[in-house]
């Protein structure tokens, strides 16, 4: 079952469910089309998953297609990938003829769908040359980058660059992702889904099961970090802050992630892991499927403080979905975790371990100042970070592109 | 007598085009030839941008020069602009220029920002539609302003100020209809100090003035 507008109005609240009837009703008809490289796994089908049946909801003839690709094809576009968020990889002339075969052999079949399209959002590069081989289009193309190219290897870039230019805007999810383009720039953070089984409310007894599940004492105060075993994270950093706690306080730590196995690094930084949790009993690694989000929801919503000490992080999700659970949060001091954590509002931001600890026995001696700072997060999750807000901002970037004026003021 | 028509508007926000600020005189040199949509977002319109409601200061200059050039000389002085005190953004452009001027003559050496603290330039696109409801007296102001988003609560109360009548709230300029009978609310709504207020702040404190003065 899909979910609808009025089941999001409990979270998001009935004036931002008004606002997107608004704004929907005057794009009444439109056709949208959006278009990426695969219907089920990944952030990008999740949101349109979400996506697609809301703006249809909202009266605009949305639609979704998929670009079909082969082995080779899916080969390049990883490696594509890599090189936009900065890995160093060397794709071959034969490379980039299998990403323009295979953008060549879907046109063939979607070309009247988005030639006849008042609005063609294209996700990520993989359908991205989609835009040159649609001569005939006449609505509006926007092209949506989804991955952080804030340092991009450049050969990889410079080539797709050369795709993407011809967009009539682009959006990115945050300005230090973005890059150079002779169009619009949009900035569009990501959300969460309230209802999603990561997020949506669970039963008392749900959170006991877990509670017993994994061992956790509950008259004592819990540290969560959910994130995969990745350097980046810095598990062993809070580690290492959960030990000075325990010196002062009797607190318990969970680390959880999943997706390391597959991974050689990820399966090297979970055994650094273990080896620094041993002998531990307070401690707990838990290496998680990948589809264990009601376990991770549960275990968010257990913690008393949730943990995203990371050293280097795109947005941080993780963090959002911790607020939107009413934790406040101790944050590394990087990327999108700054737009999210406020010092003494909604947790911390920090710098090592030390401060980590610090700032967590801070917390857990003012158990008041931790209850309205999680309740604050929660609120700030409310009005900013909800699919709500996302869905209205991609139905302003439809009224102003197709407005066609270049006045930052536009009356509908 | 003319009903008011409660608008509502939405933004969001793009990168201007402008290359980032890593010190104070790069920022200089970005303000000095910005736009005037650049300008205005940074100061107004970053109450209705998708971030956290209470920073110390509205405008995102003080914040950055607090935050990331760790300047609160700096950040005090451009805290206290308040763009409804100018006549145009060109002028706020002026004074903002002659702060930056006057420190960078103060210090020794050019504050800069470690990589990743950099200051974007934004604009922002706003969509501005007719919600559809109407106020028909004085009285009903109170309960309507309390149904209205915050979208509507900034396009008519701040947002107002750059429009005819200039530096007037639209709900103030619509009661002038009412003469003497709502003198009183007038009043009140114009000792509002919003510059602290976050916009649904700003819409309680509306309703409360207008409450106990305007029925």
């Amino acid at each position: 079952m899909k979910n609808t507008l009025l089941m999001y109005e409990v979270c998001a609240g009935s004036s931002a469910i008004r606002q997107l009837r608004m704004l929907g009703e005057k794009l009444h008809g439109r056709r949208v089309v959006h278009v990426n490289s695969t219907r089920e796994g990944g952030g990008v089908a999740e949101i349109l998953h979400w996506m697609v049946p809301l703006m249809r909801e909202l009266g605009l003839d949305a639609g979704w297609e998929v670009i079909r690709g082969d082995a080779e094809f899916f080969s390049v576009t990883k490696a594509i990938h890599n090189g936009l968020q900065g890995t160093p990889v060397n794709i071959l002339p034969s490379g980039w003829a299998a990403y323009n075969a295979v953008n060549e052999a879907n046109a063939d079949t979607l070309r009247p769908t988005l030639e006849d399209a008042d609005i063609v959002v294209i996700h990520d590069p993989q359908p991205a040359r989609l835009l040159h081989l649609c001569p005939g289009r006449k609505g509006k193309w926007v092209w949506r980058a989804h991955i952080d190219i804030s340092h991009p290897h450049l050969p990889v870039w410079k080539t797709l660059r050369s795709v993407v230019r011809g967009y009539d805007a682009s959006i990115f999810s945050m300005p230090q992702f973005a890059q150079r383009l002779p169009h619009r720039q949009y900035l569009v953070a990501p959300s969460i889904d309230p209802l999603s089984e990561k997020n949506r409310d669970l039963p008392a007894v749900e959170l006991e099961a877990v509670r017993a599940q994994f061992g956790l004492d509950p008259a004592r105060p819990l540290l969560v970090q959910i994130s995969r075993f990745d350097r980046f994270k810095d598990p062993i950093g809070v580690i290492e802050a959960y030990r000075l706690v325990k010196k002062v306080q009797p607190v318990q730590l969970v680390l959880a992630g999943g997706g390391a196995t597959d991974d050689p690094e990820g399966a090297a930084v979970l055994e650094e892991v273990m080896d620094a949790a041993k002998g531990d009993p307070d401690i707990h690694v838990l290496l998680l499927p990948s589809d264990a989000h009601r376990t991770v929801n549960a275990l968010q919503r257990l913690a008393d403080i949730v943990i995203q000490k990371s050293l280097r992080e795109g947005f941080g999700l993780t963090v959002t979905e911790g607020m939107w659970k009413g934790k406040p949060v101790i944050g590394g001091d990087t990327g999108g975790i700054r737009r999210q954590v406020v010092d003494y509002h909604t947790g911390f931001l920090v710098n090592t371990p030390e401060g980590a600890a610090h700032r967590i026995r801070f917390l857990l001696y003012h158990r008041e100042k931790m209850k309205s700072m999680g309740e604050k997060a929660r609120e700030f999750v409310r009005e900013n970070f909800l699919l709500t807000r996302h869905l209205r901002e991609y139905l302003i970037l439809f009224h102003s592109i197709l407005s066609g004026s270049s006045e930052p003021r536009i009356y509908v | 007598m003319t009903p008011f028509v409660v608008m509502d508007c939405v933004l969001l926000t793009r990168m201007s085009g402008l290359p980032e600020a890593s010190s104070l005189r790069e920022l200089r040199e970005r303000l000095a030839v910005c736009g005037e949509g650049v300008l205005y977002h940074h100061f107004s319109e970053t109450l209705l941008r998708p971030s956290f409601d209470y920073p110390d200061y509205h405008n995102d200059f003080a914040v950055w020069a607090k935050l990331s050039l760790a300047d609160s000389v700096l950040a005090e002085r451009f805290g206290v602009l308040d763009p409804y005190f100018f006549s145009s953004l060109e002028e706020l452009r002026g004074a903002l220029l002659d702060i930056i001027d006057e420190r960078l003559s103060d210090l020794p050496v050019v504050p800069t920002v470690r990589r990743g603290n950099e200051f974007y330039f934004f604009e922002a696109d706003t969509v501005v539609f007719d919600t559809g409801d109407r106020i028909n007296a004085p009285g009903e102001l109170a309960p309507a302003v309390a149904r209205m988003t915050t979208g509507s609560v900034f396009f008519h109360f701040i947002e107002a100020r750059r429009r005819e009548p200039f530096g007037m709230d639209d709900f103030s300029a619509w009661l002038l209809q009412f003469g003497d009978e709502a003198a009183a609310c007038r009043t009140a709504l114009h000792s509002i100090d919003f510059g602290f207020l976050t916009l649904a702040e700003l819409r309680n404190e509306i309703c409360e003035r207008l409450t106990s003065k305007c029925r």
